[in-house]
């Protein structure tokens, strides 16, 4: 630990007025709005904003990951950070302490919040926005690989309104449908139902995860604890976020291997599925009235098919094996004998006269 | 004491440096070029569908062994993950004890494909392949490798057809699918594989990807390309980067109905060990392997844990059962540097002695 007065808020000021003036010269000649980001943050993003349009098509996507993953770590570095050099934290713990407890508060107050409004909100900060969007990285895996199986963006029913308006349409969308439609309309409540059945999943499959980060916090108070206690300082940003990720990985395992993730895990893909197959149907049945090739119809002739090539592979099979053994046969026996003439028996019929009758 | 110490100074150093490392690194990505899958030359001698068997060409002038051997991959991620680079290759490390390397290579699957069952895979696919190797050397009996998914599939070919199969070797392969660290066995017990399989047709591999992922979603889709950063300089070590990020999102798509079988049977009712399975209408029985069984486990596998592959112990019916542990994961155990050092070598070693 160094007591050579650097760690304070002097230091800082200057360092983001020079990537500020930098930035801000770039932007003007750039013709870009002022960004709402720390300064390295800024940096890095104004550098690829202007290299991107030469890069690759297919480098484009995997930079653009990096670079995302990369504003975490500047985000997370800035939150832990911040307001530390003012208190002179290495001349004086507890002021530090405070500052460092008022920030992971801060933090679980964030994720708190962000359970009561779907995670990420205007309101907060550009780095905590960050955390808390790093927090949906698994939820926004889900809804990335779910636009990829749907017409649908993956996150369409995200903010629909649930609660007491989700029970009166389920009341409503419980009425039977009446005369020569109802069997469409029926199809339809059926459609609707199994909507907002995966929107309740969704919601809960959040809100899981928005727990967890407030836990995740907690568990980065108990390591910098430690770290306090056992005289071992984290001295850089990349040691700190590793640190983080640890501890959102450590409390994410802890609490996906139970029993109430495996059921709100099967209750999201269940939902989807439910939705999913609503939908086949409706399409099956427009199709169907186009007088066009249904998926079930379609389905219906693989599995014949299937059953077909099967059957056809077997029999090959077989035969090939007979002609194996009939040829192992042939081989073993030797050349074929010329046939013997047969011999004709020649029957002889003894007559015998027969008695003269009165 | 207080457990941060960065000093402003450090860190906008720091800072400045990774990004001037992105920047820097940018060159290399884009020379990067196109990712070849799988290093070794290799010949397509059957093709069925969209299957394809191939056998390796041999390396140097390795004495050849009597015996060849067929490795069989899982139907999930493609194969070439065994032949990744020229100095990370389990199957150049088998050429080189004298195997003769074949390798199904299962393709990927369409809807065209979804009414393919287990008993397709493996009394039709994999037993016309070991039929065609046969055939080819003039032997009755081969040698099989299974890895992961596929050596649940070599171990039911092999109780199915033991006449065929010389020596058998699993790797990283799952026997009891509900050991209590199994956390895709935790998560699949919830759900409903009919809806799924009848609404969908195939699996995507899309969300073979995502559930993967899920495993350990902040490392995987976070910190990994925070870290890639310090590779960014050595050319070499992106383009073994990007290999290893193709491989990974290269997720074939499963035919329906073999995944509703695997999951129902194996995971959902852990069938090898409570029994009750059956392929083609015929029953499995473990019992019916009775050839020499060498089994490979990874000791910090989190997708097939230790356990899960050491219930093999003991099921089988053979009395020359060997077990290898790894110290390396899922994946570590064929692209490791330690793995080509110690694995493969010891499978040659291994088969040789069983071969003639």
């Amino acid at each position: 630990m160094t007591d050579n007065g650097l760690f304070n808020n002097d230091w800082m000021e200057l360092q983001r007025r020079y990537w500020e003036g930098w930035t801000d010269l770039s932007r003007k000649a750039m013709g870009l709005e002022k960004p709402k980001t720390n300064p390295w943050e800024a940096a890095m993003e104004h550098w690829w904003q202007a290299f991107k349009p030469a890069a690759p098509d297919p480098s484009k996507v995997f930079m653009d990951r990096m670079l995302e993953q990369g504003k975490v770590f500047f985000g997370l570095v800035e939150q832990m950070t911040r307001g530390l050099g003012a208190t002179g934290a290495a001349t004086d713990p507890t002021a530090g302490w405070d500052v460092l407890n008022k920030t992971l508060t801060g933090m679980q107050d964030a994720f708190t919040g962000a359970m009561g409004r779907g995670m990420t909100g205007a309101d907060d900060d550009n780095a905590t926005q960050r955390l808390l969007g790093f927090w949906e990285l698994p939820l926004d895996n889900w809804q990335r690989m779910m636009s990829t199986l749907a017409p649908t963006p993956g996150d369409w029913l995200r903010n629909m309104p649930h609660g007491p308006v989700q029970d009166s349409l389920h009341r409503v969308l419980s009425a039977p449908g009446l005369g020569y439609s109802r069997e469409e309309q029926g199809q339809y409540q059926e459609l609707i139902r199994s909507g907002l059945d995966y929107q309740r999943a969704l919601t809960e499959y959040a809100s899981f995860f928005s727990q967890l980060g407030v836990k995740s916090v907690q568990r980065m108070r108990e390591l910098l604890t430690e770290r306090g206690d056992t005289e071992r300082p984290i001295e850089s940003a990349r040691a700190l976020y590793d640190a983080w990720i640890g501890c959102c990985e450590d409390v994410y395992a802890e609490e996906v291997s139970t029993r109430d993730y495996a059921r709100i895990h099967g209750r999201l893909v269940n939902a989807q599925m439910a939705l999913k197959q609503r939908l086949s149907i409706m399409v099956d049945e427009t199709l169907g009235a186009w007088n066009m090739p249904t998926r079930a119809e379609v389905r219906t002739l693989q599995d014949r098919l299937q059953e077909t090539r099967r059957e056809n592979k077997r029999l090959r099979h077989d035969m090939d094996d007979i002609k194996r053994r009939v040829a192992a046969i042939a081989t073993t026996s030797g050349p074929a004998k010329s046939p013997v003439a047969r011999k004709k028996t020649v029957v002889r019929k003894k007559t015998v006269a027969k008695p003269d009758t009165p | 004491m207080f457990p941060i110490d960065i000093r402003p100074d450090k860190l906008a150093l720091e800072m400045q440096e990774y990004s001037q490392k992105l920047a820097q690194g940018m060159q290399n990505l884009m020379d990067a070029g196109d990712i070849d899958a799988g290093v070794t030359p290799k010949d397509a001698v059957y093709q069925e569908d969209k299957l394809t068997l191939y056998r390796y060409q041999r390396t140097g002038a390795t004495v050849q062994r009597p015996v060849p051997l067929l490795v069989v991959y899982a139907l999930v991620n493609r194969p070439y993950m065994t032949d990744i680079q020229e100095d990370r290759s389990t199957i150049r490390g088998l050429l080189a004890t004298g195997q003769d390397v074949y390798l199904i290579d299962w393709g990927y699957p369409d809807q065209a494909d979804r009414s393919l069952t287990l008993d397709d895979y493996i009394n039709g696919y994999i037993d016309r392949c070991v039929d065609h190797i046969r055939d080819a050397h003039g032997l009755d009996r081969i040698n099989l490798l299974g890895i992961c998914q596929g050596g649940t599939f070599s171990l039911l070919y092999t109780a199915l057809h033991p006449q065929k199969v010389q020596n058998l070797v699993t790797m990283v392969t799952p026997v009891d699918f509900k050991t209590p660290d199994n956390l895709l066995s935790a998560w699949v017990q919830d759900i409903d594989v009919d809806l799924m399989i009848d609404t969908m047709g195939n699996v995507p591999g899309e969300l073979l990807n995502w559930t993967f992922l899920s495993l350990k979603p902040f490392s995987l889709t976070g910190q990994k390309y925070v870290n890639m950063v310090d590779l960014l300089d050595d050319a070499d070590k992106v383009k073994n980067f990007l290999r290893m990020e193709q491989w990974i999102f290269d997720s074939p798509d499963q035919a329906g109905e073999t995944f509703r079988q695997f999951i129902k049977d194996f995971y959902q009712k852990n069938g090898l060990l409570r029994g009750g399975v059956q392929i083609g209408g015929r029953p499995i029985d473990l019992k019916q392997i009775t050839c020499p069984l060498l089994n490979i486990y990874a000791q910090q596998d989190h997708l097939v844990p230790p356990d899960a592959s050491r219930a093999l112990d003991g099921l089988t019916g053979t009395d020359d059962y060997t077990e290898l542990a790894f110290p390396g994961g899922h994946i570590g155990i064929y692209v490791s540097g330690k793995a080509q050092k110690e694995v493969t070598p010891a499978i040659g070693e291994w088969l040789n002695q069983r071969s003639g």
